[in-house]
Protein backbone atom coordinates (compact mmCIF):
# COMPACT_ATOMS: atom_id res chain seq x y z
CA UNK A 1 0.00 0.00 0.00
CA UNK A 2 1.41 3.45 -0.43
CA UNK A 3 1.57 5.79 1.80
CA UNK A 4 2.43 9.32 2.99
CA UNK A 5 5.29 9.87 4.35
CA UNK A 6 5.74 12.11 6.98
CA UNK A 7 7.56 11.16 10.17
CA UNK A 8 11.53 11.34 10.98
CA UNK A 9 12.04 7.53 10.39
CA UNK A 10 10.11 7.21 6.78
CA UNK A 11 12.46 10.56 6.15
CA UNK A 12 15.71 8.81 7.12
CA UNK A 13 14.94 5.24 5.32
CA UNK A 14 13.70 7.76 2.27
CA UNK A 15 17.35 9.11 2.45
CA UNK A 16 18.71 6.03 2.56
CA UNK A 17 16.82 4.19 -0.43
CA UNK A 18 17.46 7.26 -2.61
CA UNK A 19 20.89 7.28 -2.56
CA UNK A 20 21.43 3.38 -2.24
CA UNK A 21 20.01 4.27 -5.97
CA UNK A 22 22.15 6.92 -6.68
CA UNK A 23 19.69 9.52 -6.22
CA UNK A 24 19.42 12.67 -4.13
CA UNK A 25 17.20 13.91 -1.15
CA UNK A 26 16.26 17.27 -3.22
CA UNK A 27 13.95 19.39 -1.16
CA UNK A 28 11.46 21.05 -1.17
CA UNK A 29 8.59 18.92 -2.21
CA UNK A 30 4.61 19.25 -1.68
CA UNK A 31 4.07 15.37 -1.60
CA UNK A 32 6.33 12.30 -0.48
CA UNK A 33 4.91 8.60 -0.96
CA UNK A 34 6.22 5.57 -0.53
CA UNK A 35 5.47 1.67 0.17
CA UNK A 36 6.75 -0.38 3.38
CA UNK A 37 6.89 -4.29 3.36
CA UNK A 38 7.39 -5.53 6.34
CA UNK A 39 8.21 -2.12 7.91
CA UNK A 40 11.72 -1.58 5.16
CA UNK A 41 10.77 1.05 2.59
CA UNK A 42 10.95 -0.51 -0.91
CA UNK A 43 9.90 2.37 -2.80
CA UNK A 44 9.83 6.33 -3.03
CA UNK A 45 7.87 8.99 -4.57
CA UNK A 46 7.98 12.50 -4.68
CA UNK A 47 6.49 15.37 -6.27
CA UNK A 48 7.11 19.29 -6.33
CA UNK A 49 4.55 21.47 -8.38
CA UNK A 50 4.07 19.49 -12.25
CA UNK A 51 7.19 17.64 -11.59
CA UNK A 52 7.81 14.11 -10.35
CA UNK A 53 11.11 13.37 -8.83
CA UNK A 54 12.70 11.51 -6.32
CA UNK A 55 11.54 7.98 -7.72
CA UNK A 56 13.20 5.09 -6.68
CA UNK A 57 12.73 1.15 -6.05
CA UNK A 58 14.48 -0.44 -3.55
CA UNK A 59 16.97 -2.91 -6.10
CA UNK A 60 15.37 -6.14 -4.77
CA UNK A 61 11.93 -5.00 -5.83
CA UNK A 62 13.05 -4.11 -9.10
CA UNK A 63 10.80 -5.68 -12.29
CA UNK A 64 7.40 -5.44 -10.82
CA UNK A 65 4.69 -2.83 -9.93
CA UNK A 66 6.09 -0.48 -7.18
CA UNK A 67 6.72 2.42 -9.64
CA UNK A 68 3.32 1.99 -11.39
CA UNK A 69 1.70 2.13 -7.80
CA UNK A 70 4.21 5.24 -6.21
CA UNK A 71 3.46 7.46 -9.69
CA UNK A 72 -0.37 6.74 -9.47
CA UNK A 73 -0.67 7.95 -5.89
CA UNK A 74 1.32 10.99 -7.11
CA UNK A 75 -0.57 11.31 -10.19
CA UNK A 76 -4.15 10.87 -8.52
CA UNK A 77 -3.18 13.06 -5.32
CA UNK A 78 -1.63 15.80 -7.81
CA UNK A 79 -5.11 16.08 -10.06
CA UNK A 80 -7.19 16.55 -6.92
CA UNK A 81 -4.22 19.55 -5.55
CA UNK A 82 -5.36 20.92 -8.80
CA UNK A 83 -2.25 19.68 -11.46
CA UNK A 84 -3.42 18.39 -14.68
CA UNK A 85 -0.06 17.45 -16.22
CA UNK A 86 2.78 16.02 -14.82
CA UNK A 87 6.79 15.84 -16.25
CA UNK A 88 9.23 13.61 -15.05
CA UNK A 89 12.92 14.02 -15.49
CA UNK A 90 14.74 10.47 -15.67
CA UNK A 91 18.25 9.38 -17.76
CA UNK A 92 17.19 8.34 -21.49
CA UNK A 93 17.96 4.67 -20.30
CA UNK A 94 15.16 5.15 -17.49
CA UNK A 95 12.76 6.59 -20.20
CA UNK A 96 11.22 3.36 -21.66
CA UNK A 97 9.80 2.68 -17.73
CA UNK A 98 8.21 6.03 -18.08
CA UNK A 99 6.86 5.80 -21.60
CA UNK A 100 4.57 2.43 -20.69
CA UNK A 101 2.93 4.17 -17.81
CA UNK A 102 1.84 6.63 -20.75
CA UNK A 103 4.82 9.19 -19.94
CA UNK A 104 5.74 10.82 -23.83
CA UNK A 105 9.93 11.57 -24.36
CA UNK A 106 9.38 15.73 -24.62
CA UNK A 107 13.32 15.77 -25.08
CA UNK A 108 16.80 14.04 -24.07
CA UNK A 109 19.72 15.80 -24.17
CA UNK A 110 23.31 14.17 -22.88
CA UNK A 111 22.00 12.43 -19.67
CA UNK A 112 18.58 13.90 -18.95
CA UNK A 113 15.53 13.35 -20.41
CA UNK A 114 12.26 14.95 -20.17
CA UNK A 115 8.96 13.03 -20.39
CA UNK A 116 5.40 14.58 -19.85
CA UNK A 117 2.19 12.29 -18.38
CA UNK A 118 -0.56 12.61 -21.00
CA UNK A 119 -1.38 14.35 -24.00
CA UNK A 120 -0.27 18.59 -23.17
CA UNK A 121 1.74 18.98 -25.56
CA UNK A 122 -0.23 17.90 -28.32
CA UNK A 123 -2.85 20.04 -26.98
CA UNK A 124 -1.00 23.05 -26.54
CA UNK A 125 -0.06 22.93 -30.11
CA UNK A 126 -2.89 22.17 -31.50
CA UNK A 127 -4.25 25.61 -29.94
CA UNK A 128 -2.55 27.17 -32.57
CA UNK A 129 -2.86 25.20 -35.64
CA UNK A 130 -5.43 28.09 -37.69
CA UNK A 131 -2.96 31.00 -36.87
CA UNK A 132 -0.37 29.26 -39.01
CA UNK A 133 0.51 29.39 -42.22
CA UNK A 134 3.22 27.64 -43.62
CA UNK A 135 6.15 29.64 -44.65
CA UNK A 136 9.97 31.12 -43.76
CA UNK A 137 8.75 31.44 -39.89
CA UNK A 138 10.65 33.21 -37.06
CA UNK A 139 10.42 33.03 -33.59
CA UNK A 140 10.68 35.18 -30.27
CA UNK A 141 10.71 33.69 -27.00
CA UNK A 142 10.12 36.50 -24.35
CA UNK A 143 9.53 37.10 -20.59
CA UNK A 144 8.42 41.22 -21.78
CA UNK A 145 8.00 42.25 -18.03
CA UNK A 146 7.08 44.91 -18.98
CA UNK A 147 7.02 44.84 -22.70
CA UNK A 148 9.61 47.78 -24.08
CA UNK A 149 11.01 49.78 -27.07
CA UNK A 150 14.22 46.98 -26.79
CA UNK A 151 11.35 43.82 -27.17
CA UNK A 152 9.72 46.38 -29.75
CA UNK A 153 13.06 46.86 -32.17
CA UNK A 154 13.78 43.43 -31.87
CA UNK A 155 10.07 42.28 -33.27
CA UNK A 156 10.53 44.57 -35.60
CA UNK A 157 13.68 43.51 -37.14
CA UNK A 158 12.63 39.89 -36.54
CA UNK A 159 9.17 40.20 -38.81
CA UNK A 160 10.93 42.29 -41.37
CA UNK A 161 12.94 39.40 -42.32
CA UNK A 162 10.63 36.66 -42.14
CA UNK A 163 6.93 35.43 -43.75
CA UNK A 164 5.25 35.26 -40.37
CA UNK A 165 6.80 36.11 -36.66
CA UNK A 166 5.62 34.38 -33.39
CA UNK A 167 6.21 36.12 -30.41
CA UNK A 168 6.22 33.56 -27.51
CA UNK A 169 5.25 35.12 -24.26
CA UNK A 170 6.68 33.40 -21.70
CA UNK A 171 3.60 32.05 -19.14
CA UNK A 172 4.96 31.61 -16.20
CA UNK A 173 3.86 33.69 -13.33
CA UNK A 174 7.59 34.45 -11.73
CA UNK A 175 7.62 37.87 -12.98
CA UNK A 176 6.50 41.63 -11.60
CA UNK A 177 4.05 41.36 -14.32
CA UNK A 178 1.65 39.05 -14.01
CA UNK A 179 1.20 36.93 -17.47
CA UNK A 180 -2.29 38.73 -18.48
CA UNK A 181 -0.61 41.81 -18.06
CA UNK A 182 2.27 41.36 -19.88
CA UNK A 183 0.81 39.58 -22.76
CA UNK A 184 -1.77 42.49 -23.36
CA UNK A 185 1.07 44.73 -23.33
CA UNK A 186 2.81 42.75 -26.07
CA UNK A 187 -0.74 42.40 -27.92
CA UNK A 188 -1.09 46.14 -27.64
CA UNK A 189 2.30 47.00 -28.41
CA UNK A 190 2.48 44.78 -31.60
CA UNK A 191 -0.91 45.09 -33.12
CA UNK A 192 0.11 47.37 -36.04
CA UNK A 193 2.79 44.80 -37.23
CA UNK A 194 0.26 42.70 -39.67
CA UNK A 195 2.74 39.38 -39.92
CA UNK A 196 3.48 39.09 -35.90
CA UNK A 197 1.65 36.69 -34.19
CA UNK A 198 1.23 36.69 -30.14
CA UNK A 199 1.37 33.01 -28.25
CA UNK A 200 2.08 31.50 -24.90
CA UNK A 201 4.83 29.27 -24.28
CA UNK A 202 2.40 27.39 -21.58
CA UNK A 203 5.31 25.04 -19.92
CA UNK A 204 7.13 24.01 -22.79
CA UNK A 205 9.82 26.83 -23.15
CA UNK A 206 11.22 28.85 -20.33
CA UNK A 207 9.16 27.36 -17.45
CA UNK A 208 9.94 26.56 -14.19
CA UNK A 209 10.04 23.03 -15.67
CA UNK A 210 12.17 23.20 -18.72
CA UNK A 211 14.38 25.67 -17.81
CA UNK A 212 13.64 26.91 -13.94
CA UNK A 213 16.96 28.47 -12.95
CA UNK A 214 16.47 31.00 -15.76
CA UNK A 215 13.86 32.80 -12.81
CA UNK A 216 16.85 32.46 -10.21
CA UNK A 217 19.49 35.55 -11.72
CA UNK A 218 22.76 34.02 -11.88
CA UNK A 219 21.20 30.44 -11.10
CA UNK A 220 23.39 27.32 -10.29
CA UNK A 221 25.52 25.21 -12.87
CA UNK A 222 22.52 22.58 -13.06
CA UNK A 223 21.16 25.47 -15.46
CA UNK A 224 23.26 24.52 -18.33
CA UNK A 225 21.76 21.17 -18.23
CA UNK A 226 18.13 22.75 -18.35
CA UNK A 227 19.30 25.26 -21.12
CA UNK A 228 20.20 22.50 -23.39
CA UNK A 229 16.56 20.56 -22.45
CA UNK A 230 14.61 23.49 -23.14
CA UNK A 231 16.61 24.38 -26.58
CA UNK A 232 15.92 20.60 -27.53
CA UNK A 233 12.44 20.28 -26.83
CA UNK A 234 11.79 24.31 -28.67
CA UNK A 235 13.86 23.30 -31.87
CA UNK A 236 12.79 19.17 -32.27
CA UNK A 237 8.63 19.95 -30.64
CA UNK A 238 7.84 22.89 -31.31
CA UNK A 239 9.34 25.21 -34.02
CA UNK A 240 8.29 22.17 -36.85
CA UNK A 241 4.66 22.96 -35.73
CA UNK A 242 5.00 26.83 -36.41
CA UNK A 243 7.43 26.13 -39.71
CA UNK A 244 10.03 28.16 -37.59
CA UNK A 245 13.14 28.41 -39.32
CA UNK A 246 14.93 30.85 -37.31
CA UNK A 247 14.83 32.31 -33.28
CA UNK A 248 15.52 35.47 -32.94
CA UNK A 249 17.08 37.10 -29.78
CA UNK A 250 18.44 40.40 -28.57
CA UNK A 251 22.17 40.58 -27.53
CA UNK A 252 22.64 39.92 -23.55
CA UNK A 253 25.18 42.75 -22.62
CA UNK A 254 23.52 42.92 -18.82
CA UNK A 255 22.21 39.71 -17.46
CA UNK A 256 24.46 36.72 -16.65
CA UNK A 257 21.93 33.44 -17.08
CA UNK A 258 20.18 35.53 -20.44
CA UNK A 259 23.84 35.54 -21.65
CA UNK A 260 24.44 31.78 -21.00
CA UNK A 261 20.88 30.91 -22.52
CA UNK A 262 21.93 33.18 -26.00
CA UNK A 263 25.33 31.39 -25.75
CA UNK A 264 23.47 28.18 -25.73
CA UNK A 265 21.11 29.10 -28.17
CA UNK A 266 24.14 29.69 -30.72
CA UNK A 267 25.40 26.13 -29.93
CA UNK A 268 22.24 24.05 -29.46
CA UNK A 269 19.70 24.96 -32.48
CA UNK A 270 22.07 25.25 -35.36
CA UNK A 271 22.82 21.80 -35.55
CA UNK A 272 18.90 20.66 -35.32
CA UNK A 273 17.76 23.33 -37.91
CA UNK A 274 17.38 26.64 -36.51
CA UNK A 275 19.48 29.40 -37.17
CA UNK A 276 19.99 31.65 -34.45
CA UNK A 277 20.30 35.41 -35.08
CA UNK A 278 21.10 37.80 -32.37
CA UNK A 279 20.24 41.23 -33.37
CA UNK A 280 22.13 44.23 -31.05
CA UNK A 281 20.17 45.93 -28.53
CA UNK A 282 18.51 49.20 -28.53
CA UNK A 283 20.27 51.86 -26.73
CA UNK A 284 18.65 54.85 -25.00
CA UNK A 285 20.91 57.66 -23.41
CA UNK A 286 23.83 55.20 -23.83
CA UNK A 287 22.57 52.01 -22.36
CA UNK A 288 20.76 49.37 -23.33
CA UNK A 289 16.86 49.12 -23.01
CA UNK A 290 15.79 46.36 -21.01
CA UNK A 291 13.16 45.22 -18.86
CA UNK A 292 15.19 45.44 -15.81
CA UNK A 293 16.58 48.76 -15.99
CA UNK A 294 12.21 49.76 -16.28
CA UNK A 295 11.56 47.92 -13.38
CA UNK A 296 14.42 49.44 -11.52
CA UNK A 297 13.16 52.68 -12.16
CA UNK A 298 8.85 52.27 -11.82
CA UNK A 299 10.26 50.51 -8.45
CA UNK A 300 12.45 53.97 -7.33
CA UNK A 301 9.75 56.17 -8.76
CA UNK A 302 11.54 57.43 -11.70
CA UNK A 303 8.33 57.67 -13.91
CA UNK A 304 9.71 60.47 -15.95
CA UNK A 305 12.67 58.86 -18.34
CA UNK A 306 10.76 55.79 -18.51
CA UNK A 307 8.58 57.21 -21.70
CA UNK A 308 12.03 56.66 -23.62
CA UNK A 309 12.44 53.32 -22.91
CA UNK A 310 8.50 51.62 -23.65
CA UNK A 311 5.83 52.16 -26.26
CA UNK A 312 2.97 54.05 -25.73
CA UNK A 313 0.75 50.97 -25.27
CA UNK A 314 2.58 49.77 -22.73
CA UNK A 315 3.11 53.43 -21.08
CA UNK A 316 -0.48 53.70 -20.58
CA UNK A 317 -0.81 50.35 -19.04
CA UNK A 318 1.55 51.14 -16.62
CA UNK A 319 0.22 54.59 -15.51
CA UNK A 320 -3.52 52.62 -15.34
CA UNK A 321 -4.81 51.74 -11.91
CA UNK A 322 -4.46 48.49 -12.75
CA UNK A 323 -0.57 48.74 -13.63
CA UNK A 324 0.20 51.20 -10.57
CA UNK A 325 -0.85 48.20 -8.46
CA UNK A 326 1.28 46.29 -10.00
CA UNK A 327 4.59 48.35 -9.02
CA UNK A 328 3.71 50.49 -6.66
CA UNK A 329 3.50 48.05 -3.66
CA UNK A 330 3.07 49.92 -0.24
CA UNK A 331 3.44 53.31 -1.77
CA UNK A 332 6.70 53.59 -3.08
CA UNK A 333 6.12 56.95 -4.52
CA UNK B 1 -25.67 13.53 -15.38
CA UNK B 2 -23.86 16.19 -15.19
CA UNK B 3 -20.06 16.35 -14.41
CA UNK B 4 -19.68 19.22 -11.53
CA UNK B 5 -16.17 19.05 -10.12
CA UNK B 6 -12.97 16.92 -10.79
CA UNK B 7 -12.48 13.20 -10.56
CA UNK B 8 -10.21 10.80 -11.16
CA UNK B 9 -10.28 6.72 -10.86
CA UNK B 10 -7.97 4.00 -11.97
CA UNK B 11 -4.11 3.14 -11.72
CA UNK B 12 -1.16 3.03 -13.83
CA UNK B 13 -0.79 -0.82 -13.46
CA UNK B 14 -0.53 -3.18 -16.78
CA UNK B 15 -3.80 -3.89 -17.71
CA UNK B 16 -5.35 -1.12 -15.87
CA UNK B 17 -6.50 2.84 -16.92
CA UNK B 18 -6.41 6.23 -15.56
CA UNK B 19 -9.80 8.16 -16.10
CA UNK B 20 -9.81 12.22 -15.10
CA UNK B 21 -12.92 13.69 -15.32
CA UNK B 22 -13.41 17.95 -15.84
CA UNK B 23 -16.20 19.98 -15.91
CA UNK B 24 -16.13 21.33 -19.62
CA UNK B 25 -18.96 22.75 -22.05
CA UNK B 26 -19.02 20.50 -24.39
CA UNK B 27 -18.24 16.79 -24.22
CA UNK B 28 -14.49 15.94 -25.10
CA UNK B 29 -12.90 12.80 -25.50
CA UNK B 30 -8.98 11.85 -25.59
CA UNK B 31 -7.50 8.56 -24.84
CA UNK B 32 -4.02 7.62 -24.66
CA UNK B 33 -3.21 3.93 -24.71
CA UNK B 34 -0.09 1.60 -24.83
CA UNK B 35 -2.29 -0.39 -27.22
CA UNK B 36 -4.32 2.62 -29.11
CA UNK B 37 -2.90 1.13 -33.00
CA UNK B 38 -5.12 -2.51 -32.16
CA UNK B 39 -8.03 -1.25 -29.91
CA UNK B 40 -8.26 2.76 -30.28
CA UNK B 41 -12.29 2.76 -31.88
CA UNK B 42 -12.95 -0.40 -29.24
CA UNK B 43 -12.13 1.66 -26.43
CA UNK B 44 -13.57 5.05 -28.03
CA UNK B 45 -16.97 2.75 -28.48
CA UNK B 46 -16.67 1.83 -24.65
CA UNK B 47 -16.46 5.34 -23.54
CA UNK B 48 -19.02 6.13 -25.11
CA UNK B 49 -21.12 3.98 -24.70
CA UNK B 50 -20.99 4.32 -20.79
CA UNK B 51 -20.88 7.79 -20.84
CA UNK B 52 -24.60 7.65 -22.68
CA UNK B 53 -25.46 4.99 -20.27
CA UNK B 54 -25.02 7.86 -18.03
CA UNK B 55 -26.36 10.49 -19.33
CA UNK B 56 -22.97 12.38 -19.49
CA UNK B 57 -23.27 15.29 -22.18
CA UNK B 58 -20.35 17.49 -21.25
CA UNK B 59 -17.38 17.36 -19.75
CA UNK B 60 -13.53 16.83 -20.75
CA UNK B 61 -12.43 13.44 -20.52
CA UNK B 62 -8.85 11.96 -20.21
CA UNK B 63 -8.00 8.33 -20.24
CA UNK B 64 -4.91 7.06 -20.36
CA UNK B 65 -4.81 3.44 -20.72
CA UNK B 66 -2.45 0.10 -20.54
CA UNK B 67 -4.73 -2.33 -21.98
CA UNK B 68 -7.33 -2.78 -20.07
CA UNK B 69 -10.34 -5.04 -20.97
CA UNK B 70 -13.73 -3.82 -21.15
CA UNK B 71 -15.23 -4.38 -18.19
CA UNK B 72 -11.96 -2.32 -16.48
CA UNK B 73 -12.98 0.65 -18.34
CA UNK B 74 -16.38 0.08 -17.31
CA UNK B 75 -16.14 0.20 -14.11
CA UNK B 76 -13.20 2.80 -13.83
CA UNK B 77 -15.25 5.56 -16.09
CA UNK B 78 -18.09 4.62 -13.66
CA UNK B 79 -16.69 4.82 -10.65
CA UNK B 80 -14.56 8.44 -12.00
CA UNK B 81 -18.29 9.67 -13.38
CA UNK B 82 -20.13 8.80 -9.71
CA UNK B 83 -17.15 10.89 -8.29
CA UNK B 84 -17.29 13.63 -10.34
CA UNK B 85 -21.29 14.16 -9.83
CA UNK B 86 -22.03 13.09 -6.39
CA UNK B 87 -22.92 16.33 -4.17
Amino acid sequence: MVTSLLSTDDLTQARALLEATGLQFETPYDDMVGIFEAGRLVAVGARQGRTLKMLAVAPSHQGGTLLDEVVTELVGRGYQEGVDSFFVFTSPALAPNFETLNFHLLAASGKTALLEYGDGLKRYLARFTRLVRPGNNGAIVANCNPFTLGHRYLVEQAAAAVDQLFLFVVREERSLFPFGARMRMVQDGTADLANVTVVDTSWYAISSITFPTYFLKDGDPGGAIQMELDLTLFAQRIAPHFYVKTRFVGSEPLCGTTAAYNEAMHRILPPLGIEVREIERKNADQQPISASRVRDMLLRGELEGIAELVPVSTLDFLLSSEGIKIWDKGGAR
Amino acid sequence: MKIVKKAQAGTMQSSDLMVFLEPAETLNVTIESTVLKQFGPLIRAKVDEVLQKHGVEAGEVRITDRGALDYAIEARLETAIMRATEG
